[in-house]
């Protein structure tokens, strides 16, 4: 919402402060002026003239030598280029010694002919030239013929002017008026406010019928008055630069006073044609679905039977609180108009501007609900307008429907004197409570414990106690406010056993040198298919969007791996070559489609190994990433995450992965990760070279994780290291080898590691060599080599039997 | 025999001078104090002696050994120092060169505002809450005192899924459920950080996803005067010792009376500068007091209980903290930006 600082002066005194002063109350107090600046800046010397005299230059086509009247005893002589000027024209001087925007005039000679001053254009005054019309800017500026001669053009077109914006909070629709931002400006400083007091007028005897029926309940209240008599032609150029500076393109008289008013009171108005009615008589109904209607943009639009219309017994003259049509529009032989002034019903108002996408300054007021009060003051007001400005006659008394003229003029708050303290936490006396009414122009009764505030109509937001507790705040001012303490129990804060795990998660990978990312989990559809994913698969599908923004952000995702992938893929770009990428996000995955319910957010891990496994360094060649790495990894953040039941990985055949390196992992039966090295032709896709990937499903970890408070006795006996090399066919699993060997090997192993896999000389094509290094403890006693000595031919007997597994010679 | 031992000593002494290997040492030794050496040769001579001279050329066998032992000593503890220096010559290094290098992770920005943010809030007593991305209507709007078509709603539009569910526009749908979860309570202190949406085109300050982090205290008699208290405890925790917080009215459908809170500009220190447009105050979060119908809503008595909330948006706290001038790097993951959180402290 824009105003200007003299429009506003208008209406409340508060001349003796600048312009910054009150956007700087009005910003403190919740009426936000995000932004003010001189409404036209520097410009000066500049006067209203007549051009008495045109004739043309003898040296030059295009320029002619005008003789100038502005008001001086002598006449000027200007030479000016402008195609449009001509005798008689009142036009902006630019006298000797002015100074425009970016230039000042002096004294010059134009091929030959001194000029004393320049006739100027619109842009040439620094006026923005984009609301005007168009044969206004492509010459000189031609002013009114009632242009006083010799005024100041900065006094004539009120240039001295700040145009502020506010920025208004959507409860505060009372501010899109200058009167409830004068109200307002009243109550920040302590002023009157003095709106101007229009009366409707009525006439003994009717020049011209207008009946008017209300049909909807959409429509509250109907005000409607004939005016005949009319000239069409411009507004005067105060009010012309008036709605120019607040965002408002100038039409003609009519419109712009209709605009004018509702600028100064908050209530759309529409005029049209009093000559289109037929019988005379104007209906508000709900259109007829399937109905149209050429609206004044030239759209023909098809209506609904929710929407409102205007209309005449026999068709549509305007969509109500919208836009009118195009039969019932104010043209040059116009010569008498319906003013209406009424109230529709703001959800609906709101609905027919979305669903016909029409936005207007007058939908916007509706879909807020203007004061009630004040539609029989704006149509007396325009009324009164159209007489002064557009040489206007009454034809009829007004026509008065609905209940809003004998609605309450207020409704009743009542709040609590004591109440307003435990709210805001310091004592605010009854003294300065009933200040604050006064100041806001609210009527109060004041009880021996609370006050009844009568707000009036123009303050809707303000409904309830506590709405009223921010007035008195407000006003009073936010800085008033102290700062306590809470009172009340006191609790210790901590963080759920999840929130533990996934910021132990995150450390260990941080301290692992992973780099955390995050990304979007609105995704393209199409990654699925970068991924290799077939149209038909069976993962879930993804959820899209209503009416998403851009097919870059349409689906919610089921995958992390794209996300990751298209990070790599732009850091590979910059040359960024070693990355270790992991990010906690979730994923979303849906039980049907459309969905009935609310999806499963699976918060999930996943990592992105590429390129080298350390820095470079003189004396240690870095070899790249490989399958082991991505697993260790994973394994480690089980460790981490205080799992101890087995976990167990399993060859996997999932499609974004080499068919050989990949693996799905569980714990006791439950699938919660998988690890793998992604697909050659999918890391093509996003020109990557060899890359690993890892997925957990944070929520399962969590699970399987344990609170384990004590730990292991340290043995007192010396344990036994007992190294095995067996020679097993090459598809043997190494997982299942282990697990054979642990089957006959006692509870005195400890552990277990692989140390060596070995092909190639002395080991038979199709075989290879595990190294085994055996670890045995016990508790209660030192081991013998006896025992020892048949625990070992124990498991040799056993891994032979089960996998014909032999001891390397 | 006292002259030979003398002479011993005086040749042996004179040699161990020359030797500079720890191998010829030990011919020397061998030669010398060895049990075919030098020294045991003339001893073995010892019975041609007289009873009497026995006891006195013992005694000088005695010390000559132990000098010769002692010469031993000193040389071959020499001789290895020498040798060992030899050795760390041979193995000395570029010691500029630099260390085998590990990679440094980092957490990622906005998580790390986040995390600071829970942990000031930990030691307020506060519970980390979290809640669907995907909501429902009732909770991001209606329990929120946004009744369809409220013209408030306009403020955040809206990615729909279906008529009812949506992407929550905020975090503060979790108010309602933990009012709801928690009924009938007389006491919650929580903060809900986490993703939201709206439906706006990304540019430098706009972003279709961002986080924010919750907040929301009921109890009795809790007051607006808590919320600037709080949150100036908050303000000083992260932003500084001196901060210093500013409450703006403003408007949010959920609270009444509402407000904005502005910190002292973190760059100029309320000076003025370009960051906060000459004010000296910079905004970072919306709060009020909770509104009566959002209690209603979910069955409290307005009367009994008050309570506050606010939010903050992470991305604009990380932006001013890190002087980040684009919201969408955020988003972008280039190590270039990110690897630099490694080193950075807070």
């Amino acid at each position: 919402m824009k105003i200007t600082w003299n429009w506003l002066l208008d209406y409340v005194d508060v001349s003796d402060l600048t312009p910054q002063e009150v956007a700087q109350k009005m910003t403190n107090a919740g009426i936000p002026v995000e932004h003010m600046e001189p409404f036209v800046d520097g410009v000066s010397g500049v006067v209203v003239g007549e051009v008495v005299h045109v004739e043309q230059h003898p040296n030059a086509d295009r320029l002619r030598i005008c003789t100038v009247d502005v008001g001086a005893q002598a006449h000027l002589t200007i030479v000016c280029g402008a195609h449009n000027v001509a005798a008689s024209q009142r036009v902006p001087v630019a006298l000797v010694g002015a100074k425009l925007p970016g230039m000042e005039i002096g004294k010059s000679k134009l091929r030959g002919v001194i000029s004393e001053g320049m006739i100027c254009s619109v842009s040439e005054l620094g006026i923005d030239p984009y609301l005007f019309p168009k044969e206004q800017t492509t010459g000189i500026f031609v002013l009114a013929q009632d242009a006083p001669v010799g005024e100041d053009m900065n006094v004539y077109l009120g240039l001295n002017d700040m145009v502020m914006e506010l920025e208004l909070t959507p409860n505060r629709s009372d501010c899109l008026s200058l009167r409830g931002v004068a109200y307002e400006v009243a109550a920040l400083f302590g002023r009157s406010v003095r709106m101007p007091n229009p009366q409707l007028q009525t006439l003994e005897v009717t020049v011209r019928d207008l009946s008017v029926s209300i049909e909807t309940d959409l429509c509250t209240a109907y005000a409607g008055q004939v005016v005949e008599g009319l000239q069409l032609g411009s507004a005067p150029m105060w009010m012309q630069m008036r709605l120019l500076a607040v965002g408002m393109r100038s039409i003609n008289n009519l419109v712009d006073i209709t605009n004018y008013v509702m600028f100064e009171w908050g209530q759309p108005l529409h005029a049209f044609n009093y000559e289109v009615i037929d019988r005379q008589q104007v209906i508000v109904r709900q259109a007829v679905t399937g109905e149209q209607i050429v609206t004044l943009d030239g759209q023909t639009r098809t209506l609904t039977e929710a929407m409102i219309v205007i209309a005449d017994p026999s068709k549509a003259l305007g969509l109500a609180g919208v836009m009118g049509g195009q039969n019932s529009e104010v043209t040059a032989d116009t010569t008498a108009v319906v003013i209406e002034s009424a109230l529709f019903d703001p959800l609906q108002t709101r609905r027919t501007g979305k669903t016909l996408q029409l936005r207007s300054e007058a939908g916007l007021r509706f879909e807020k609900g203007p004061d009630p009060t004040v539609i029989s003051a704006a149509l007396a007001r325009a009324v009164e307008l159209m007489v002064h400005y557009a040489g206007g006659r009454i034809a009829a008394s007004p026509v008065l429907l609905g209940d809003a003229f004998d609605h309450m003029k207020y409704k009743k708050v009542v709040v609590g004197t004591s109440r307003v303290e435990r709210l805001l936490g310091f004592s605010v006396s009854a003294r300065q409570m009933l200040d604050v009414c006064n100041r806001l122009q609210f009527g109060v009764e004041v009880e021996a414990d609370h006050f009844v505030v009568e707000v009036p109509s123009r303050r809707p937001d303000i409904t309830i106690e506590e709405d009223m507790i921010e007035e008195f705040a407000r006003l009073i001012g936010y800085e008033h406010i102290p700062t306590t303490m809470i009172e009340g129990p006191l609790t210790a804060g901590h963080l759920t056993k999840e929130q533990y795990v996934r910021r132990i998660i995150t450390d260990h990978l941080i301290a692992q040198g992973l780099q955390e990312v995050v990304t979007y989990s609105l995704v393209s559809l199409e990654e699925l298919s970068r991924i290799g994913l077939e149209p038909d698969h069976e993962w879930p599908q993804s959820i899209p969007l209503l009416h998403p923004l851009s097919d870059d952000h349409s689906v919610l995702r089921t995958t992390m791996l794209p996300s990751l992938l298209a990070v790599a893929k732009m850091n590979v770009s910059y040359r960024r070559l070693d990355l270790r990428l992991f990010e906690m996000g979730k994923v979303y995955w849906s039980k049907q489609l459309p969905l009935l319910e609310q999806p499963d957010e699976r918060l999930m891990l996943a990592g992105l190994l590429l390129g080298r496994k350390h820095p470079e360094h003189p004396y240690d060649r870095a070899r790249a990433y490989d399958f082991y790495d991505a697993k260790g990894i994973t394994e480690s953040i089980l460790a981490r995450t205080g799992i101890h039941a087995p976990v167990v990985f399993e060859r996997a055949a999932t499609p974004y992965f080499h068919g050989g390196q990949s693996a799905d992992l569980s714990i006791q039966g439950v699938t919660c990760g998988r690890v793998g090295r992604v697909h050659q032709a999918v890391a093509n896709a996003y020109d990557l070279p060899d890359c690993y990937y890892f997925e957990l499903d944070v929520r399962a970890l969590v699970e399987a994780s344990t609170n384990e408070l004590y730990v292991a006795e340290i043995p007192r006996f010396p344990g036994v290291v007992r190294d095995l090399a067996l020679v097993v066919k090459h598809e043997l699993a190494v997982s299942a080898l282990l697990a054979t060997v642990k089957e006959v090997a006692g509870e005195e192993l400890n552990a277990m590691n692989v140390f060596d896999i070995y092909t190639g000389d002395g080991i038979e094509e199709g075989d290879k060599s595990v190294a085994l290094r055996l670890f045995f403890q016990s508790l209660s006693r030192t081991l013998t080599d006896d025992e020892m000595e048949t625990t070992i031919n124990r498991i040799l007997t056993h891994v032979k039997s089960v996998h014909g597994a032999v001891l390397r010679e | 025999m006292r002259e030979r031992l003398l002479e011993l000593q005086v040749q042996a002494l004179a040699e161990i001078e020359k030797v500079d290997a720890l191998e010829e040492l030990e011919t020397w030794r061998v030669g010398y104090l060895g049990k075919k050496g030098e020294l045991s040769g003339v001893l073995r001579t010892m019975g041609t002696l007289s009873v009497e001279e026995r006891p006195l050329v013992g005694q000088i066998a005695n010390d000559v050994r132990a000098e010769l032992e002692t010469a031993y000593q000193t040389r071959e503890k020499s001789l290895q120092i020498a040798a060992m220096r030899k050795r760390e010559a041979k193995e000395t290094i570029d010691v500029t060169l630099p260390g085998r290098k590990s990679w440094l992770g980092a957490e990622h920005p906005l998580h790390k505002v986040i995390r600071r943010i829970e942990d000031i809030f930990l030691g307020f007593g506060f519970t980390v809450e979290e809640g669907p991305e995907v909501e429902l209507d009732y909770y991001n709007f209606e329990a929120l005192n946004l009744p369809k078509d409220h013209p408030a709603r306009d403020m955040q539009d809206t990615f729909y899924i279906t008529e009812e569910i949506l992407m929550r526009t905020h975090t503060s749908p979790m108010q309602a459920r933990m009012l709801a979860e928690r009924y009938p309570a007389t006491d919650i202190r929580m903060i809900v950080p986490g993703r939201v949406y709206r439906r706006d085109d990304d540019d430098a300050t706009h972003s279709h996803a961002f986080m924010q982090v919750e907040g929301l205290v009921v109890g009795h008699g809790v007051r607006m005067s808590d919320l600037k208290g709080m949150l100036l405890q908050f303000a000083r925790e992260m932003f500084g010792e001196d901060q210093e917080v500013r409450l703006r009215p403003s408007f949010f459908p959920f609270t009444e009376p509402s407000a904005e809170l502005d910190i002292r500009c973190i760059y100029c220190g309320g000076s003025g500068c370009r960051t906060c447009k000459q004010t000296g105050f910079i905004e970072i979060l919306g709060c009020g007091m909770i509104h009566p119908n959002v209690l209603q809503m979910q069955g409290y008595d307005a009367r009994e209980l008050s309570g506050f909330a606010f939010g903050m948006g992470v991305e604009r706290i990380a932006m001013l903290m890190y002087r980040v001038e684009d919201i969408r790097q955020f988003y972008q993951n280039d190590v270039r930006l990110l690897e630099q959180f490694a080193t950075l402290t807070r």
